[in-house]
């Protein structure tokens, strides 16, 4: 099997700071990989790496075996803020917005369906004519990402998208994503500073350290144990 | 106030000349209706400030999208707000007359000229106001500059390019109306102004009045109807008032 994303010795640095060193990483199809570390360890800077909206200073990224040279719509991103939809459109029209775009070149019908389909799956069908003033915070990202999966990307990637909500509604959108993961095998990228998150989500997770990658740890069992937090938070400290 | 207005009239604390009684200034008002003098007069102003808001737009929009991409011509849009913004279009006249002449042409120049530099304003800040992360979900949808603009910029500063137009109509109609009493009638018709200007001349100060009363009419219907369910149907309810 092919990796889906091959990180090669990427550098990064923001005028004298270097952010991401000799950074390597391979992500495989249908993954769901939890990205952690302490703040300013390169977390986002990663993302924004892989999805083309930076470029890095040395090193390459490879998407299906493709260099990543800008953003595009085969690797999407689902942001923190609760602003990233459009405010001038419902639900159902913010979710349409990318497919309307060539290439997809989808006809009404089929993007009525596909755009019922994913309100579906994020639990959100009865509230595809509500404006995103109308919503709660959890309700603002399931509409981001209906709309981010709407687009069918190789690659999905997630900057902190619950960060800012409440413990019960983090829980909910976190369930909600592994069945949609269940169900779609989306291979996911999802950037977080919750170790328990991050345990309750991920396949792997990825841990930087002063910008580098200190440690990949298999988590199959997806066991969230004070033990577990224990050993991920002593792979953070320096 | 308009029993104290009547009351002055009536008791003539004023001369009547100049202050004429609310009766006469209806009747006025309603003569002019009926005989179609006083609507063709602001039906003229109307299609004039129209056009010109229309051209002022246009041009806006596309000095603010030459902004967006190229900084050079951000810095010469700048540098040209800073110099045309505060000039009001009135003291352009003397300019105006020896290039373009009177006329229609010179109403519109100045009209263009108010509503071009209010409207850039709000529109290169409108623009700059647009978070962050409406460019990247454009850059990750593969969006060009220019579908950036007409599909994301456009839309997410609507409040601020809805505040320019209204900057930009009421100057657009002072001027407009300034100008057509001092330009005049070409070919039996110069506007409003001409329409107020013409009846001072005649010592008609009920039809002054009246013109007046049509004016603010035109000016309550624009802000409330016309930009008020804009807004209503818009901004507000997508709660970005």
């Amino acid at each position: 099997m092919k990796p889906i994303i091959e990180i090669r010795s990427l550098n990064k640095s923001y005028e004298d700071y270097q952010v991401l060193y000799n950074l390597s990483l391979k992500i495989w199809p249908g993954e769901l990989i939890c990205v952690i570390g302490p703040s300013g360890c390169g977390k986002s800077t990663l993302l924004n790496l892989i999805g083309g909206f930076v470029k890095g200073d040395q090193g390459e990224i490879l998407l299906n075996g493709l260099l990543v040279e800008k953003p595009s719509r085969k690797c999407i991103m689902v942001f923190q803020e609760f602003d990233q939809l459009f405010s001038w459109q419902t639900v159902r029209h913010n979710i349409e917005f990318p497919l309307k775009k060539a290439p997809d070149r989808l006809t009404n019908q089929e993007i009525r369906t596909r755009v019922n389909h994913y309100l579906a799956m994020v639990n959100l069908s009865d509230f595809g004519d509500y404006y995103p003033n109308q919503l709660s915070g959890g309700m603002k990202q399931r509409t981001a990402l209906a709309r981010a999966l709407a687009l069918s990307p190789q690659l999905l990637l997630m900057d902190e998208p619950f960060g800012s909500l409440d413990a019960q509604t983090k829980r909910d959108l976190q369930d909600t994503l592994l069945k949609i993961k269940e169900k779609t095998r989306a291979t996911t990228v999802f950037v977080t500073h919750d170790i328990r998150e991050a345990l309750y989500l991920a396949d792997r997770i990825v841990v930087l350290r002063a910008g580098t990658v200190a440690a990949v740890i298999k988590n199959q069992s997806r066991n969230v144990s004070e033990t577990r937090v224990a050993e991920i938070t002593a792979l953070l400290s320096p | 106030m308009l029993l104290a207005w009547e009351l002055t009239a009536k008791l003539a604390l004023v001369n009547p000349l100049a202050f004429p009684s609310l009766e006469l200034i209806f009747t006025a008002l309603i003569d002019s209706i009926i005989n179609g003098d006083i609507l063709l007069q602001m039906l003229f102003s109307l299609g004039l400030i129209v056009i010109g808001l229309g051209i002022g737009v246009v041009l806006a929009f596309l000095m603010s999208f030459l902004s967006v991409v190229s900084p050079v011509f951000a810095s010469f849009t700048d540098t040209c707000v800073s110099i045309f913004h505060p000039l009001p279009g009135i003291a352009l006249l003397p300019l105006i007359i020896l290039w373009i002449g009177t006329g229609s042409m010179a109403v519109l120049f100045i009209i263009v000229h108010s509503v071009l530099w209010p409207m850039i304003l709000n529109m290169t800040a409108g623009f700059k106001a647009i978070p962050e992360v409406y460019k990247k979900i454009g850059q990750n949808y593969e969006f060009n500059t220019f579908q950036s603009i007409l599909r994301i910029f456009i839309p997410a500063s609507l409040s601020y390019l809805l505040a320019g137009l209204k900057i930009g109509w009421a100057r657009g109609w002072r001027a407009a109306i300034s100008a057509e009493m001092i330009f005049g009638a070409s070919g039996g018709i110069g506007g409003i102004g001409w329409y107020i200007f013409n009846k001072r001349v005649f010592m008609d100060t009920a039809g002054v009045y009246a013109g007046l009363l049509i004016i603010i009419a035109v000016g309550i219907f624009v802000e409330d109807f016309v930009f008020g369910k804009i807004e209503k149907n818009t901004i507000n309810k997508w709660g970005v008032a």
